[in-house]
């Protein structure tokens, strides 16, 4: 190794691989439940009433997904972020890129969850 | 003397110069991990539509519920497996220390890569069939 890495470079590291193994689970889950599994001849395409529905059966699905939304946030942000930091920006261009995906976080995340807020239904 | 290139040129005569199962992990992953992040903005942009109501959402829903969607779905699911196992194979040398492991591990995940789809491909079938899209359940 001829560059010395920073200390937040170690910790982004470390998460990326954490949130990754944590991703790995909550995306089994997810695809499972609401793209391969979906029988489309049994219960047709999906809409809102289905989903509130699916969302509702169980207090779990809102624990599950309050957490997936950030993991997964972070997971595309961090690794693109590493993408870009390879090409080695001049400083002020990589402190607007990290300005821009933190602003892109910040915006995914709180749709997100306003969008999990109605689709959960009750206030939630 | 050699011109000066870019990061991306210097990129892509690494891969050239290195055909090897670790520099095409490398690619794919990218290209995968640039591929989901997209996905996941057009995801969010879809399922946002929840915002405005159930109308709104059962309209867009239903412009990305038919058999062309389903199979820009499998390509989805695809990227989803491979990023994901050699996400796993890249951890497990990392945590492990086990690098010498890595083209063994590769193959492992290649092969489940190839069951997983088959068995995504066989559950995704009926909605490569538009006559099935008829029913309005959930």
């Amino acid at each position: 190794m001829v560059e010395r890495a920073s200390n937040q470079s170690v910790l982004t590291w470390f998460l990326q691989r954490i949130s990754g193994i944590l991703l790995a689970f909550f995306l089994i889950t997810h695809l499972n439940v609401h793209h391969l599994f979906h029988d489309i001849t049994v219960s047709g395409i999906i809409n809102f009433a289905g989903v509130r529905e699916n969302l509702q059966s169980s207090i779990w699905w809102k624990i599950y997904y309050i957490a997936f939304v950030p993991f997964v946030v972070f997971h595309a942000l961090n690794g693109f972020w590493q993408i870009i930091a390879d090409f080695r920006l001049k400083a002020g261009a990589a402190v607007f890129m990290k300005a821009i995906f933190w602003i892109l976080g910040i915006i995914l995340i709180v749709t997100a969850i306003m969008t999990l807020g109605n689709l959960f239904g009750g206030g939630a | 003397m050699m011109a000066k290139e870019s990061k991306l040129q210097g990129m892509v005569r690494d891969a050239n110069l290195n055909k090897n199962i670790g520099n095409f992990s490398y690619w794919i992953h990218r290209i995968t991990g640039i591929g989901l992040s997209v996905y996941l903005l057009m995801h969010t942009f879809v399922l946002s539509s929840a915002i405005s109501g159930p109308e709104a959402f059962n309209e867009r829903m239903g412009t990305v519920q038919n058999p062309f969607f389903a199979i820009l779905e499998v390509l989805l699911i695809a990227g989803v497996f491979m990023h994901m196992l050699n996400g796993l194979r890249i951890t497990i040398t990392d945590f492990f220390n086990w690098s010498r492991g890595h083209k063994i591990l590769f193959w492992i995940a290649a092969v489940i890569f190839v069951i997983l789809m088959i068995v995504a491909i066989k559950l995704q079938w009926p909605k490569f069939f538009i006559e099935n899209y008829g029913m309005g359940g959930h």
